[in-house]
């Protein structure tokens, strides 16, 4: 039990840990490559996303490859 | 609908709901704590703060978890239901303050990680009563996290709305895990008898109303209208139908509304393309079909959005005989103009 225990803390602390670059990343450079609302929005409004951002980071890397693919 | 992103999207009413939240909760935890020191004067603090916190945040689940039932079987509970964002970010900080508090207090004390000893300090998987009950409150608030945490739209835009969908659907989850995190809890704990009473109740009201709405809908959706030689479906008498407002049918295993308005019918596709809400129970405002949600709005006759917005549903074919309303199944186009018919 507890290896699966440790497994478990550690895959989500990596998740998170890289879902915390990833936040940063965003707030710097991602935000407007991702929805380019972004862009017109205040810079405000990505302190508000940045927990959702560091929560979802693999659905939005998602989205950042498919627009840099669609451009 | 929006052209940027707003920190909240605020309106005189929204604010005077997130007045009466906040007051509400101080409330609660006001009358929480006099009642504790009035019959269990030696409480200690953290234990307080424990207890109101968790108990707050399960009365809003429930709260929220009602909203869109009641809303569906009766429209006046709506203006409710488009503030249940806020009402949701809300729970998840008292679950959240509960959730922290309980690991300071319980589980800082040893040399181990204090969520890892969440997880270890009962190591009892195996057993019914004694499972270690603090895991399944963790994992309830984890998702509880994600849920607060992308409720904004800029989510359910680049998550996509199915994903986002899901992920909020997983309230349901959330809600179980915490009915066993209290359950478990109350054997392994004196929790109070107050607090297992109203899961109870809370549980035979939410359920049973998810069941009345869902009947209800079942009967929209199992409409069966006749149909004349042109294949068009006979659906209703004009009358039936309020000014300003709509029906719901279910034409071709497609939601349709039928508004009302100015003397004229038009009908367009039930589903808002926002976040999906029933373009039907909303009312025309300033002569534009708002949706009863979030207030997205759509021109009756052609399915759009107003400019300078872009949304477009789909419209459909209406057509008078002798007070009858019939409408054709196959639907246009988003956005396609169809003239009004007169009644
Ligand atoms: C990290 C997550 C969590 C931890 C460590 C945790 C821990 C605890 C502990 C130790 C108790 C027993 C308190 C006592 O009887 O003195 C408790 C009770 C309770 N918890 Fe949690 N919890 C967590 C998450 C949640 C969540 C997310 C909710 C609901 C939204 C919740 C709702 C409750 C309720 C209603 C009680 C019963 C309070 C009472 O005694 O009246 N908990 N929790
Ligand atoms: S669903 Fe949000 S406005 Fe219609």
């Amino acid at each position: 039990m507890e290896t699966v225990i440790t497994a478990f803390l550690t895959i989500l602390a990596l998740y998170f840990g890289v879902g915390l670059l990833f936040g940063l990343y965003f707030m710097l450079l991602g935000a407007s490559k991702i929805d380019s609302i972004m862009r017109d929005s205040k810079k405000k409004v990505r302190l508000l996303l940045f927990p959702g951002v560091v929560a979802t980071w693999p659905f939005l890397l998602r989205r950042l490859f498919k627009s840099q693919t669609a451009d | 609908m929006g052209l940027d992103y707003k920190l909240v999207l605020w309106n005189k009413h929204k604010k005077t709901y997130d007045k009466i939240i906040a007051l509400g909760m101080v409330l609660y935890l006001v009358l929480f704590i006099a009642l504790t020191l009035a019959f269990n004067p030696e409480t200690i603090a953290e234990t307080m703060i424990i207890r109101a916190f968790g108990s707050l945040a399960v009365i809003m689940l429930h709260i929220i978890l009602v909203i869109g039932p009641l809303s569906r079987l009766n429209p006046q509970f709506l203006p409710i239901l488009y503030n249940r964002r806020h009402l949701g970010v809300s729970m998840f900080l008292a679950a959240l303050i509960h959730g922290v508090f309980a690991i300071i207090h319980f589980h800082t004390l040893g040399n181990v990680n204090s969520i890892y000893a969440v997880f270890t300090s009962n190591m009892d998987y195996g057993s019914l009563t004694n499972f270690p009950f603090q895991v399944l409150g963790f994992l309830a608030l984890l998702i509880l996290f994600f849920m607060a945490s992308t409720s904004h739209d800029f989510f359910l835009k680049n998550l996509s709305p199915n994903v986002w969908k899901g992920l909020h659907m997983l309230v349901y989850v959330a809600y179980a895990l915490i009915l066993l995190h209290v359950f478990l809890g109350a054997f392994q704990q004196e929790t109070s008898v107050f607090t297992i009473g109203i899961l109870v109740l809370g549980f035979i009201v939410i359920s049973s109303l998810h069941l009345v709405a869902a009947f209800k809908e079942s009967k929209v959706d199992g409409f069966k209208g006749e149909k004349d030689t042109g294949g068009w479906l006979k659906v209703c008498d004009v009358h039936e139908i309020p000014e300003d407002r709509a029906k719901i049918f279910s034409v071709g295993k497609k939601r349709v509304a039928i508004f009302k308005y100015d003397g004229k019918l038009s009908a367009i596709h039930n589903v808002c393309k926002h976040q999906g809400g029933p373009l039907g129970e909303g009312k025309i405002v300033d002569g534009c079909v708002t949706c009863p949600w979030h207030g997205y709005q759509y021109l009756p006759h052609n399915g759009q959005s107003p400019p300078p917005f872009t949304e477009k549903v789909a419209t459909y074919e209406l057509r008078l005989d002798n007070d009858m309303i019939y409408i054709n199944p196959i639907g246009l186009e988003e956005g396609t103009e169809v003239e009004p018919i007169l009644c």
